[in-house]
């Protein structure tokens, strides 16, 4: 006998409702609550989540790999780097140090939302995880919907917290539904704030259905590069610059936002810079596909790789001097280049390392991307740091809102201003206290 | 011709006589041993005269001399076209160049020709065979059908004179199209009000009219109806062809829902919907099976001419039966460049009525896919690729 289920049409419209019914009388209890001993309880939540013994690390451990197509110990070595220094007290640190002059001025009130909703996107966890988590941290409840590619982490992590305090528990629902289901997405962003991870076209519907009166902050799809000093690559930094970049690349197979997208050698002896480091970082990935192996790949990437290698070679054959390293199958690729021309670029563990011969012509080179550049990793000024300090501060100028050294592209600090923006402000609303004379 | 004849020869001008032959020709059936002849004797011509393409062969280790089938030549992948000139004769005989599309800033890919003869003959054999099949007399005696009444949702030639499209729609239009018939993109619009008049004028006289453009040219048209409330009921015999794809162009459909729209609105059913699937560096075109085979599977055909291979992406072995391979296109009607093309496009072998693999299929970006990572890159490659 088989089993026939019955599924009302809008199913999930009612499961998004109820949510948010739910949410609605937690929140009355979490705005009563103090902000510190939230942080403190979710402090101990991200704790438990740093210690790769504990069961909700197991647990993800156990059901993220498979599912997410990367490699467990990919999963396994992006969560230690990340988790390394997202440490209880740093996030309460983070918080206040946004909220505290708010919270303690006669003159304004730092306020939540009475909801947000949360959209996850993609199958990288750590900023699945903190997305969660910050609403929270201002005392608004948060309902979130899953990404596709990934349920686990935003329900681990509800289990999670109401296994350390239930009530707090009771402020989180994750919903899901698919991307289709209109009804349902209507309902899910009609929370006062909203926050939205995904592609420009993505952020593009999300922000045609919200209305001005609702916050709404939006993380679209961005890229990272490395920038490397020429001069800096003698024989004894160059295999440690390798390492770190190589590390870079492997971690979550390239595809994040803080995935260096490709390197840049700057500065003098930029060419010949730029083939010893191609064969270093080769050398590198090679170690790396040993030790943390990328996910397997659609045949329609492995397409994608195999055209742009051919691409490279027949450049090379035909005079270019260009540094061309793979692995047998599609697991990664170096292209060390003859000039910073922007070319496509497949991702998982497909490298480009480009000459820029001045430090001056760094800004062009980086003008096809810059504006959706999310971080640089800086290698080999280790002996100078005066340009070290220029060149950071010329590309904050251009707008580069994080900078930080080769190897640390995916551990960014909890507190780090993800696209430049606050951490909390903008998930709070201020109310300003006005005298009636001077 | 035996591949030593070809070999010897490796003439230019006896190759394009040859293939030229080929495409004069109505019946059409696979001929392994001509197009083998004839693909090895345009590898030795090109390899002889186009220098950058010999030198990616010998880097490869491959010779004319040393393979064995036309299987072995080495395909060059189709973005070296936008950074090499791939041709096989002196800049000073180039009649005409067609552009890859791209952004201002991008660089875009350069088919040269010295020649129009053979790109002509090729598009428009195939336009008869499988476009207009019904247009063709079997037997290759006997008058022909009158003209057809064409109408082009894309720039004309003059307007875009380095698009291949463009001159393909021209070519046809000249040839087969009747007075009625032209082009409904002009300045780079889409002139709606005035193929409407057309569409009411063909469904008014009863005559078939062919539309012909780019798959987001009719998403535009069936936005526009759709905002009228407009819907025509097209003659028997009316067809669609359309080519290229959606991403980044305008609301993103597919390729079914297009095909419900467009018999909704035009009425013209999907039977009679044709996908084409080219490259500006192909000479050679291929199309759904859809009118030559109407009760067989929907599989893409193309010219005896031009031939297909499916390489296993990780491998770059033969794909298995039934799994996904890279499209490598060996096009002989590409006697001025290079015959051998090898795509970033993906597709899969079709049985045909014989249960033989006879035609593929190009397989798209999955429907709905969401994007494993953040990064901005995967979004822009899988688009291209798309």
């Amino acid at each position: 006998m088989s089993n026939l289920t019955i599924q009302w049409p809008d199913a999930n419209a009612e499961q998004v409702e109820a949510a948010k019914g739910r949410l609605d009388v937690a929140r009355r209890r979490l705005v009563a609550r103090s902000p510190d001993g939230i942080l403190s309880v979710l402090g101990t939540v991200l704790d438990q989540w740093r210690n790769p013994a504990s069961k909700w690390r197991q647990r993800f451990m156990g059901e993220f790999p498979a599912l997410s197509g990367f490699s467990p110990e990919i999963v396994s070595a992006g969560l230690d780097l990340a988790l390394e220094h997202w440490t209880g007290d740093a996030l309460a640190e983070a918080v206040r140090a946004e909220l505290d002059s708010g919270r303690r001025s006669p003159s304004h009130r730092v306020a939540p939302f009475s909801m947000t909703s949360v959209l996850l996107a993609g199958a990288i966890p750590m900023p699945s995880l903190l997305a969660c988590l910050l609403p929270l941290c201002v005392q608004s409840p948060v309902l979130v919907k899953s990404a596709s590619r990934d349920p686990i982490t935003p329900n681990l992590l509800a289990g999670s917290i109401a296994e350390v305090d239930p009530e707090l528990g009771r402020c989180m629902e994750v919903v899901s539904f698919p991307g289709s289901d209109r009804e349902s997405l209507e309902r899910f962003l009609a929370a006062e704030c909203v926050v939205a991870s995904g592609s420009d076209e993505t952020i593009r519907e999300i922000n045609q259905r919200v209305r001005p009166s609702q916050r709404f902050v939006a993380y679209g799809h961005k890229l990272s590069i490395a920038v490397v000093r020429g001069a800096g690559c003698s024989d004894d930094k160059l295999p440690g610059i390798a390492d770190a970049l190589a590390l870079d690349v492997a971690l979550w197979d390239q595809l994040g936002c803080l995935s260096p997208v490709c390197i840049f050698v700057v500065g003098d002896d930029a060419r010949g810079a730029t083939g010893r480091l191609s064969h270093a970082l080769a050398d590198a990935l090679a170690r790396e596909q040993s030790a943390r192996p990328r996910g397997e790949v659609d045949a329609e990437v492995a397409a994608v790789i195999r055209h742009e290698r051919e691409e490279a070679r027949m450049r090379a054959a035909n005079g270019a001097e260009i540094v061309l390293r793979e692995s047998e199958g599609s697991h990664w690729t170096v292209v060390g280049e003859t000039d910073a021309t922007w070319r496509p670029n497949p991702l998982h563990r497909f490298v480009r390392v480009h000459p820029v011969p001045g430090f001056d012509e760094l800004p062009d080179a980086l003008t096809p991307v810059v504006r959706n550049l999310s971080s640089v990793a800086l290698a080999g000024f280790d002996d100078d740091l005066e340009k070290l300090d220029a060149t950071r501060v010329e590309l904050s100028r251009l707008g580069v809102p994080r900078l930080c050294p080769a190897g640390r592209l995916q551990a960014p600090p909890i507190g780090w201003h993800h696209d430049g923006l606050p951490v909390v402000l903008p998930l709070t609303r201020f109310s300003s206290f006005e005298s009636s004379g001077p | 011709m035996s591949p030593a004849v070809a070999h010897e020869g490796g003439n230019r001008q006896s190759l394009d006589r040859a293939v030229l032959g080929w495409m004069g020709e109505s019946d059409w059936h696979e001929d392994e041993e001509r197009f083998d002849a004839l693909a090895q004797g345009l590898f030795a011509h090109q390899f002889r005269h186009c220098p950058p393409y010999a030198r990616f062969a010998r880097a490869r280790g491959i010779t004319p001399e040393n393979i064995a089938s036309w299987r072995d030549i080495p395909a060059v992948p189709a973005g070296a076209f936008k950074e090499i000139a791939l041709r096989g004769f002196p800049s000073a005989r180039i009649v005409k160049t067609f552009r890859t599309s791209g952004t201002s800033g991008q660089k875009r890919g350069e088919l040269h020709l010295d020649t129009l003869a053979l790109y002509e003959a090729s598009l428009l054999a195939s336009l008869e065979k499988l476009l207009l099949p019904d247009r063709v007399d079997p037997g290759g005696e006997g008058p022909r059908p009158g003209r057809t009444h064409i109408r082009v949702l894309a720039p004309s030639a003059s307007e875009a004179p380095d698009s291949s499209l463009s001159h393909m729609f021209q070519i046809l239009i000249e040839t087969l199209g009747s007075e009625a018939s032209g082009f409904d993109v002009v300045d780079g619009h889409l002139r709606v009000e005035s193929l409407i008049h057309q569409l009411r004028d063909a469904q008014d006289r009863e005559e078939p009219v062919v539309l012909c453009g780019t798959a987001f040219s009719f998403v535009h048209l069936i936005e526009n109806l759709e905002a009228q409330g407009l819907g025509f009921r097209c003659p028997p015999g009316s067809r669609i062809m359309e080519t290229g794809g959606f991403k980044g162009r305008s609301r993103e459909m597919s390729r079914e829902g297009l095909y419900a729209a467009l018999e909704h609105r035009l009425g013209i059913p999907p039977a009679h919907i044709l996908n084409q699937y080219g490259m500006t560096e192909l000479g050679s075109q291929f199309y759904d099976s859809i009118r030559v085979d109407p009760n067989g599977p929907r599989r893409k055909l193309g010219p005896p001419w031009a031939r297909i291979r499916l390489l296993d992406p990780e491998t770059g072995q033969a794909a298995a039966p039934g799994e996904a391979g890279i499209v490598v296109v060996h096009d002989l009607a590409n006697t001025g460049s290079v015959a051998a093309i090898q795509t970033a496009d993906l597709g899969c072998w079709v049985a045909g009525p014989d249960g033989e693999p006879e035609g593929f299929e190009i397989l798209g970006r999955r429907a709905g896919a969401e994007a494993r990572g953040c990064s901005i890159a995967a979004d822009e490659m899988l688009g291209s690729v798309a």
